[in-house]
């Protein structure tokens, strides 16, 4: 699928980045008196126009988790998607009833465990309200970049620095 | 709006599920609860304190088998907790060889 | 390689679930494991980084890097779940832009407060620090020297910085920024019951059969109490949820009676409660005999404002009497109250008579249980301790109080706001466990803890957070370190205040920080600082329960802890440059010594040698210092506390536990506190002993309605509230660098009622000004967002380092906790 070869050239890319030890240390970005990052270099007094708002990004591909207990980001718009006390919007496509007709992923077994970890056989309520832990991912690039490495990527960078010894 | 994106893929996907759990037993049923954890297919049994705590892997190929083996568990009337910890699957079709 | 990948991640599984139950990883797990040294992951628990319901995580880091964290499951506070920013705590020490050198504003190779950030040296940045603050020190005295620390610095940073201002330098004027946060709940407790932090616990919330919210955005703010609120709001159906806002937010998708107040009127709301519980006929007479007096409160306090301020010239009690207060009879006070009818209430709040009347009932009906929660609501509101006062009155009138599901609780919205600036006291006027500057026998109290000569702390209060800004524009602050805070961007009224305060070219601003934040570029000297699991700490959360970590991961080369700063800088001070000879001459001991000598390379902060830290443990503090230094500061601190009321665990308990709630007597945690039998100090035969006023009793106060310092009027015409959002924490400063909670929410908009858009001519999306009469900031309309305020009310959270808002808000405060006010200001919006 094509966006799995992109992401995945995108990832060779960025591993091959920190491999040669392309990390900052200090970030030079326009004049060295306005070093806030996050401003754009804007001077405290000023302001920058603000950007539009961006859009939700509505393509349901879903995103590589950084580690196995990650929750998953929703790679789909949730406008009007309530969930209260007597609905919940989510679970009419991803509970484990409803999964085969919908096709959206199944929430995990997780989900069914109360809090002293025994299992029901609804989602238990202290999973309730699912936006505590899975939000949507807007279209807007980061403004600062971010240099977690995730294990296997670290393994891989291990491997192949033992396979060219 | 769930869109089928397994249609697109050129084959199912090949995965590799595993998930540990620490179970409660009752020390008096603690034989009969890891019997019926090695009965299930793809179980693994990896500690077992006097207590009746019992360190498990299931290893499955997809998530639906891993939920199904832990329906089959939980009913055990000799386990008094069962609560997973840590569930991973890999996508084993892209990976390169 | 896929057979490796399968070995890999069944190790982790196995691994986690070993941890899990408590037990060294089996050896056919082990076998698989040390087979490749790929597979080393190491896991180790530690508190999140972020708000103050403290949950648990478990840290894997593999090759020196976090590689992933998850809920702690033996965590009783989340049981393994967290919210979405803990779960990508990992990615928060990630940023590219961490700072690894001190930067120095430099022209020509000299310090110059108008140059570019030039970097330096440790050593260089020590030696312009030691000059400037000599300087200081010599040309105009300790009052001109100042520090602004943090609820998120660790026990022992807080501890250290306490006795480096008022021991060594011999200032007051050390604050936190939970003076914004906190302030005005520490001024209620102090008032009610003498002695701070809530007298229940988290475990409340499963016994109990009602929980109000005032004013508290729960779901966002606290999402795993939220959790525990929901999961017994949803399991037991005779449960009920009560909230009130000035806007309707993501909280309300659990009320069963959700009202909206206009900003303010929360006051007579509390008042109007008390005054149905009494018509009604059901005080609890018996508790309220045995455990409470009634005083009248003064009134007419102003509103912390600049002394030439008109609203400071009309107020008759804003001076030393604003806390006053008379006794009075149980008579007096139900007369006062009963003008706060259902009617008056309802007309003055807008909230529906019915929608009160069954509000109060929760509170008057003896069967059933509630809890009160809030925050910032009460607490940033320029009579918060009057709120936070008047919430205890209708816990105490019913006697529903220290018993479990009956809890006043007051959240924290810090990680340590509790554990290090109250418990540690890094206040203006304070010093650890509830002592205070002014009180002789406290300092004295302090000096013999810290084996110092009577006198060496100084009496008169310093200068709070606002106090602090005001006094740098003025120019009589000169030298001044921020620690752990990002407050040029979280102070009210930036551009009358606190940025020239910052570039006034009178003072020296230093900044600590991870990051280049706006603080940072508002400085002269930028100290690069190690975060979170880079150092070994301790935070304390909202249930008193005190937590610690160890080291894990190495700081970025050339990041240094807040701890290593405070102690490696006091090494350039002997005690002749800083204290008058006839204090000297009280201890000659100390004749020739440095403050690093003196304070913490002692026979007491210096007693844990390092021998007890093991081998295999990462903790950088410790072995260039050459004694466990967090040790050594955590057991001088807790001797201020055990006995008092404050008790500690021994330290290393800490690091075994997941967190105790204090008091901690012969290793035992108090749940309920004031209770006989639950508390250890409550006395035998009391039943409740409020033992932090002499008589144990605790006071019913009665206070009134007074309105807010800025209303909207004809020109502007709008409410300001601003608070937070779920996916950032703070300023932003962490979470807006990592990707999937930038995208999440990158921007601060404007929350607005679409009628109110409408009105202006604007639609969602459109550019827009919020202006008021300090200041303006531009931002994009939101009409359909999770925050639904009313017409005449606006919210923007203030995340954002590129749409400040607080160049608009207004630092009014409370006058009696000195807390800003972040909820109420008067703007209007136009179009751009």
């Amino acid at each position: 699928m094509r966006s799995v070869i992109v992401r995945k050239a995108i990832k060779l890319v960025s591993s091959a980045l920190i491999m040669s030890g392309i990390l900052f240390s200090y970030v030079a970005t326009g004049t060295e008196k306005e070093v806030a990052t996050l401003r754009d270099t804007t001077k405290i007094a000023e302001q920058k126009e603000p950007n539009i708002i961006p859009k939700v990004i509505n393509k349901d591909i879903r995103q590589g988790r950084n580690y196995p207990m990650q929750p998953p980001v929703i790679p789909h718009t949730i406008r009007s998607y309530e969930v209260n006390q007597y609905n919940n919007k989510c679970m009419s496509c991803h509970s484990r009833q409803l999964t085969e007709e919908s096709q959206a992923p199944m929430v995990s077994v997780t989900h069914y465990m109360n809090r002293d970890g025994n299992f029901l056989a609804e989602i238990s309520p202290r999973r309730y309200f699912c936006n505590q832990c899975h939000v949507p991912q807007l279209d807007a690039k980061p403004l600062v970049g971010n240099t977690f490495i995730d294990m296997h990527s670290l393994m891989k960078q291990k491997t192949s620095q033992d396979n060219q010894e | 709006m769930p869109s089928n994106t397994v249609a697109q893929v050129v084959k199912k996907p090949k995965e590799y599920h595993v998930a540990s759990f620490v179970a409660q037993a009752i020390t008096s049923q603690l034989s009969d609860v890891e019997q019926a954890i090695t009965a299930s297919k793809g179980s693994e049994i990896h500690a077992v304190t006097p207590e009746g705590k019992i360190v498990f892997t299931l290893e499955a190929s997809t998530q639906q088998a891993i939920g199904k083996l832990i329906d089959k568990l939980k009913y055990h009337t000799g386990m008094l907790s069962l609560a997973p910890v840590y569930h991973q699957y890999l996508n084993e079709n892209n990976e390169d060889n | 390689m896929t057979i490796n990948r399968r070995e890999f991640i069944k190790a982790n599984a196995i691994a986690a679930a070993a941890v899990v139950a408590g037990i060294s990883v089996p050896a056919s797990a082990s076998n698989l494991i040390t087979s490749s040294e790929l597979t080393k992951l190491k896991w180790d628990k530690a508190p999140c980084r972020f708000c103050g319901t403290g949950c648990g995580v478990n840290v894997g880091v593999m090759d020196g890097k976090i590689v992933a964290t998850h809920g702690d499951i033996k965590s009783p506070v989340n049981k393994g779940l967290n919210c979405v920013k803990g779960y990508f705590l990992s990615k928060i020490l990630y940023g590219k832009d961490r700072l690894t050198t001190p930067l120095l504003r430099m022209t020509n190779g000299e310090y110059n407060k108008n140059g570019d950030f030039t970097p330096v040296s440790w050593e260089k940045a020590f030696d312009v620090m030691e000059e400037k603050a000599k300087t200081t020190l010599k040309e105009k005295g300790p009052t001109a020297v100042g520090m602004f620390g943090s609820g998120q610095w660790t026990v022992q940073e807080g501890y250290a910085a306490v006795k480096l201002m008022k021991a060594g330098f011999r200032t007051n004027n050390i604050d936190p920024n939970a003076r914004h946060c906190m302030a005005s709940a520490v001024g209620g407790f102090m008032r009610t019951f003498g002695i701070d932090e809530p007298m229940g616990c988290y475990d409340d919330i499963e016994a109990t059969d009602a929980m109000v919210l005032w004013g508290s955005n729960m779901a966002e703010m606290h999402p795993i109490l939220w959790t525990r609120v929901t999961d017994r709001r949803l399991s037991a159906p005779h449960v009920k949820v009560a909230l009130l806002s000035t806007f309707e937010h993501r909280s309300f998708d659990l009320a069963d009676n959700g009202m909206i107040f206009t900003p303010q009127t929360d006051l007579a709301i509390l008042n109007f409660i008390a005054h149905y519980i009494i018509s009604t006929g059901r005080v609890n007479q018996d508790f309220v005999k045995k455990h409470t007096n009634f005083r009248l409160g003064e009134t007419d306090i102003g509103y912390g404002l600049r002394p030439e301020h008109p609203l400071e010239q009309k107020a008759k009690n804003n001076g030393k009497t604003a806390g006053g207060s008379v006794p009075i009879k149980f008579e007096e006070y139900a007369k006062f109250v009963s003008t706060y009818t259902v009617e008056y209430a309802s007309k003055l709040s807008g909230v529906p008579e019915s929608n009160l009347i069954a509000l109060a009932e929760l509170y008057a009906d003896p069967k059933t249980k509630v809890i009160s929660f809030w925050t910032m609501g009460f607490n940033q509101h320029t009579r918060g301790v009057w709120a936070n006062n008047l919430v205890y009155n209708i816990h105490l009138l019913t006697g529903k109080i220290s018993t479990p599901g009956n809890s006043p609780f007051s959240l924290t919205g810090q990680p340590s706001a509790c554990g290090t600036a109250r418990e540690v006291g890094t206040f203006s006027h304070r010093l650890p466990a509830d002592l205070v500057v002014a009180n002789p026998k406290h300092r004295a109290i302090a000096e013999k803890i810290w084996q110092l000569p009577e006198g060496t702390v100084p009496s008169e209060r310093g200068y709070h957070a606002v106090e602090q800004n005001r006094k740098l524009k003025d120019g009589e602050l000169n030298f001044y370190w921020v620690q752990c805070n990002n407050n040029m961007q979280a102070a009210a009224n930036t551009m009358e205040e606190a940025l020239p305060g910052y570039r006034n070219p009178n003072n020296f601003i230093v900044v600590s920080d991870p990051y280049p934040t706006v603080t940072a570029q508002a400085a002269d000297l930028i100290l690069p600082t190690a975060m979170w699991v880079e150092k070994e700490g301790v935070y304390g959360n909202a249930e008193r329960r005190t937590q610690a970590w160890h080291q894990m991961v190495e700081a970025p080369k050339g990041a240094k802890s807040d701890l290593w700063q405070l102690v490696e800088f006091s090494k350039r001070f002997k005690v002749e440059e800083v204290w008058p000879e006839e204090l000297i001459a009280k201890q000659a001991s100390v004749r020739g010594k440095s403050l690093f000598e003196i304070l913490y390379k002692n026979d007491s902060v210096g007693k844990f040698s390092l021998d007890e830290v093991s081998d295999d443990q990462l903790n950088d503090e410790a072995r260039e210092f050459g004694f466990y230094i967090q040790k050594g500061l955590f057991e001088e601190y807790a001797a201020f506390g055990r006995g008092h009321g404050h008790d500690l665990a021994p330290y290393d308990m800490y690091h075994e536990e997941r967190g105790l709630r204090w008091p901690v007597v012969n290793g035992k945690e108090t749940l309920w506190r004031y209770k006989e039998g639950s508390d250890p100090y409550a006395k035998k035969g009391s039943g409740w002993d409020f033992y932090g006023k002499p008589d144990g009793r605790a006071v019913i106060f009665a206070l009134p309605y007074e309105p807010a310092a800025e209303e909207p009027d004809e020109e502007y015409d709008l409410w300001l509230s601003t608070g937070r959002v779920l996916e950032h924490w703070h300023s932003g400063s962490m979470t807006q660098r990592v990707p999937e909670l930038y995208k999440a929410m990158p921007d601060a908009l404007v929350y607005m009622h679409p009628d109110d858009a409408k009105a202006r001519n604007m639609r969602r999306g459109d550019l827009v000004k919020l202006i008021s009469r300090r200041g303006e900031v531009q931002t994009r309309v939101e009409t359909r967002g999770r925050n639904k305020p009313p017409v005449g009310l606006v919210f923007m959270p203030w995340f954002d380092a590129s749409r400040l808002v607080n160049k608009v808000t207004f630092d009014a405060t409370d006058p009696l906790s000195k807390q800003t006010d972040y909820k109420k200001c008067a703007i209007k919006i136009v179009k751009v």
